[in-house]
């Protein structure tokens, strides 16, 4: 048996150690151990509530705009206010915006360069003049011994394209997806005050009262987008996936956890009962019984993160410390469990719930698995729904517009209250996410969130069973212990964010049957 | 091989790298005068300079906000301009590849770019642990070979931005190194994120005169950081008048002073109100958010809590009144909605500039 460390594992948000033990060529074992931690949440206790979507929106710079919009739902409820339409679909298409942002991104810059072999470009025959040009790039980069970042790398292997044709074009999307990126966090700037780290979600609403010359921008822009998404990123991952990643996809290699969560999220409603994503649980990978979310369900183990133990064992009543010196932990993931057993969130789970007829025709057609391909496309295919839901919620917003009183915030309600409490849980690119606030004397007396990443990279719990990712990592094949590359390939699949999964959780007393999920 | 030559067969043709030079320059609102200077001097130096780009505690968000530019590219920007040969969000190697870039840049002549804060002492090094070595070993032995640091972001800069507020023993990246004494010289440029043209705009500085940026009293280039946002504000006139924005909804309070939202443009300074974010897209206080004071070392502890507007804040003529009756007076002003600035202003009158100056 050989011992495989792989650290740092780049091209992630944050810092991400995988010790895995290799027998005969393939996984037998994994840890996932998360290296950073900052505690923003303690030291949002005593303060005024309303700083917490500003402090929490820098978690992750990211899921930009997530962690804002999961505050403020979460401040809504402690503070009784009443988000009016206007806010709501401004917050929603600040957020779907960065969907459209990081989905692409994920694909092309964090993913692709496992899965292609960049030098192929040079034997690119073909007479596209834009591909021409960037053969002529990489060419140029090589002749003067300069590829970096596309190099050092794993060597190529097996699966890894070198169809120069298929390599060149993949390698122009890159760049072309690299400006696209850009004009997607400028799309959410223009109600967002700016991205990453928006400043317009504010408990109650937003503060950027539109024009309707601004909302016309930004339609023009999700055009561009929609033009993008549905024509090259999607293509993309389809050429791909059922293309030479085929074997990949059907041998669900990196499957993990058959148990998926989906909290579901963007009211199209003010009562949050029309929800674009749907809410529900799958266990045993039953597909044909979408379960109800139960929030009760929902605990979270310590023996193995370097924190404290606690008597409470929910998100709610658990207490928890650091301890760097404990015995047996080997993370700052924490492992919260839905009964009890590991759980995957993201986009794989949230389509798994939702099960659109598209998705599942290609599924079935091309007998694809869960694992690292099949997170890639739906991903994928929950981005062209979201920017295709987005031209309604414009729609939506310039009708609010027409009528006399449109509003964005609830002004009656900006003041903290003298006490209150509330839960913030939604759908956020890396899945779902929980923001619990209680309020005491108008300040923060707790503050916790769970986060997606800490639900896919969780440890093992204190029954010893592992995380999700953890169980994912068995059996992948890595016929050579020097290139680990489907490690990677695994790892990435679940766009992890560890910046978001590492903070201290709170002592809270909250009363789990009061929390509402949805929206 | 000309210079010129040479930087071609990193992939950059003459005419691409005129436009990028002279958009750079072009968006910071530097004359077109420097473009040939720019130009003459990015070829000089004859590569791509090679870039180490750590990160310690950080989100993230000031690679993606470098990413952002659209004016140069960011493929021009991480292709073209750069070459980044240690990025762990973008390089394309993991565990022993991304250590071997890493070792390798070293050796050579590099800026060291840092995002995120170090923990300060050996005490707190469990905090940060990249390669299972502590991140601040690791940011010392970098900045002790760097030709020049470029601390970006708060989190890297003096006060640390949040987690300078947390309990991890967060610092920034000059404070280690005097704690160090280390000698290489740090610019800091804060903001959270840092804004992508202060970036670019900095390293372009930096290649073109080979030398540190004029800096202010916490590292900042004063060419971005030397003048207050509230006298740059497009909103200053109605803080003038008294007009503050108490009610989001009212169209006719839109353009109105933030500060009784708790905006900290008085102790800021940045060019936001100049330079807008996201390809000039939008800033803060156009989209009716209080500045946050984000580009100053009292940023955040020093500043919260951020929606309110606290006593170091005078309003212009009431400055006399004490904070209470202010409160009153504005609190009641709200109650009749779009009273408020008339009341207000009736309060305060006129100020001339100079005694508000004094105020602040």
């Amino acid at each position: 048996m050989a011992k495989v460390v792989i650290d740092p594992l780049t091209r992630i948000e944050g810092h991400l150690r995988i010790e895995v033990e290799v027998e005969n060529g393939k996984v037998v074992d994994a840890h996932v151990i998360g290296t950073m931690y900052r505690g923003i949440e303690p030291m949002l206790r005593g303060r005024d509530p309303r700083d917490a979507t500003y402090v929490t929106e820098r978690v992750c710079g990211v899921c930009a705009g997530s962690h804002g919009w999961a505050s403020s739902l979460a401040l809504d409820k402690a503070f009784g206010a009443n988000v009016p339409a206007g806010g709501r679909i401004i917050r929603n298409l600040i957020v779907g915006a960065m969907y459209l942002h990081d989905h692409p991104l994920h694909f092309y810059h964090l993913s692709a360069l496992d899965y292609i072999d960049v030098m192929a470009v040079a034997q690119y025959q073909g007479k596209d003049p834009g591909l021409l040009a960037v053969k002529d790039k990489i060419v140029r980069l090589v002749t003067a011994g300069d590829t970096a970042p596309l190099t050092p790398r794993y060597k190529p292997d097996d699966f890894s394209v070198n169809d120069p044709e298929l390599v060149t074009m993949a390698v122009a999307h890159y760049l072309k997806a690299l400006e696209m990126q850009a004009k997607a966090k400028k799309m959410s700037a223009l109600f967002a005050g700016k991205q990453p780290h928006q400043s317009s979600i504010v408990v109650g609403g937003v503060t950027m009262l539109p024009t309707i010359q601004v909302v016309e921008q930004f339609r023009s822009m999700l055009f561009e987008q929609i033009e993008f998404i549905e024509k090259t990123y999607l293509q993309d991952v389809l050429t791909f996936g059922t293309g030479p990643l085929l074997p990949l996809a059907q041998a669900g290699v990196g499957g993990g956890s058959p148990h998926y969560l989906s909290y579901g999220g963007f009211a199209r409603d003010n009562e949050g009962k029309d929800l674009f994503f749907k809410a529900g649980v799958i266990m045993d990978g039953n597909l044909s019984k979408i379960l109800a979310v139960d929030e009760k369900k929902i605990t979270e183990d310590v023996q193995y993160s370097w924190y404290k133990a606690s008597a409470g064992k929910t998100p709610y009543t658990e207490d928890t410390i650091p301890d760097l010196e404990k015995k047996g932990a080997y993370t700052f993931v924490k492992a919260p469990r839905y009964d009890g057993k590991p759980i995957e969130v993201g986009p794989l789970a949230r389509m798994l719930v939702m099960q659109p007829k598209g998705l599942m025709d290609i599924i079935a057609k091309y007998n694809i698995k869960p694992g690292a391909v099949a997170r890639h496309a739906a991903r994928a295919y929950e981005t062209v729904l979201m920017a295709q839901d987005m031209l309604t919620w414009l729609d939506a917003l310039e009708k609010e517009m027409g009528s006399k009183d449109f509003r964005i915030h609830d002004t009656e309600h900006w003041e903290a209250p003298a006490t209150g409490q509330g839960a913030g849980m939604t759908e956020v690119p890396r899945g779902s996410l929980g923001h619990f606030v209680k309020v005491a004397d108008h300040k923060i007396e707790n503050y916790q969130m769970v986060v997606p990443t800490t639900w896919n990279f969780s440890p093992r719990d204190d029954k010893g069973v592992p995380g999700p990712l953890e169980q994912a990592l068995i059996g992948v094949p890595v016929p050579d212990l020097d290139n680990p590359v489907n490690i990677v390939r695994v790892v990435r699949s679940y766009d992890p964010c560890l910046a978001c999964a590492i903070h201290l959780i709170d002592p809270v007393t909250n009363n789990v049957q009061k929390f509402q999920i949805g929206w | 091989m000309g210079n010129f030559d040479l930087l071609k067969v990193k992939g950059v043709s003459r005419r691409d790298f005129m436009k990028l030079i002279a958009a750079t320059t072009a968006a910071l609102g530097l004359p077109e005068l420097i473009v040939p200077q720019a130009a003459n001097a990015v070829e000089k130096a004859l590569n791509k300079p090679p870039v180490m780009w750590l990160e310690g505690m950080d989100c993230t968000g000031c690679t993606e906000s470098a990413l952002a530019t659209l004016n140069p590219s960011p493929a021009e920007l991480i292709l073209d301009m750069l070459s980044i040969r240690y990025h762990e969000t973008v390089m394309a190697g993991s565990g022993h590849k991304a250590e071997e870039a890493y070792q390798d840049t070293l050796k050579e002549k590099f800026i060291l770019v840092v995002e995120g804060s170090t923990p300060g002492t050996a005490k707190d090094d469990s905090f940060c642990m990249i390669g299972g070595r502590p991140f601040r070993k690791i940011l010392i032995e970098a900045a002790q070979k760097a030709q020049a640091i470029i601390a970006i972001g708060s989190c890297a800069c003096e006060g640390a931005g949040i987690p300078g507020a947390c309990e991890s023993g967060a610092i920034g990246v000059a404070e280690l190194l005097r704690n160090e004494g280390i000698k290489t010289p740090v610019i800091n440029l804060p903001c959270c994120p840092v804004k992508p043209a202060t970036l670019i705009g900095t390293i372009l500085y930096y290649l073109t005169y080979q030398k540190v940026p004029p800096l202010d009293s916490q590292g900042r280039p004063v060419v971005f950081y030397g003048s207050l946002l509230h006298d740059n504000c497009p909103r200053r006139g109605h803080f003038e008048n008294g007009d503050f924005l108490t009610d989001w909804n009212d169209p006719i309070q839109k353009e109105y002073c933030l500060i009784l939202k708790g905006c900290k443009g008085p102790k800021t300074y940045t060019d936001c109100a100049q330079v807008w974010w996201n390809d000039n897209a939008n800033y803060c206080i156009n989209a009716g958010s209080p500045c946050s004071g984000c580009s100053e070392k009292d940023f955040y502890a020093g500043f919260s809590p951020l929606y309110a507007k606290q006593e170091m804040f005078k309003l212009p003529g009431i400055g006399q009144v004490d904070a209470d009756t202010v409160g009153v007076v504005i609190g009641g002003a709200a109650a009749v909605g779009l009273g408020v600035h008339l009341i207000a202003t009736a309060a305060s009158g006129r100020l001339s500039k100079k005694d508000h100056k004094e105020d602040m």
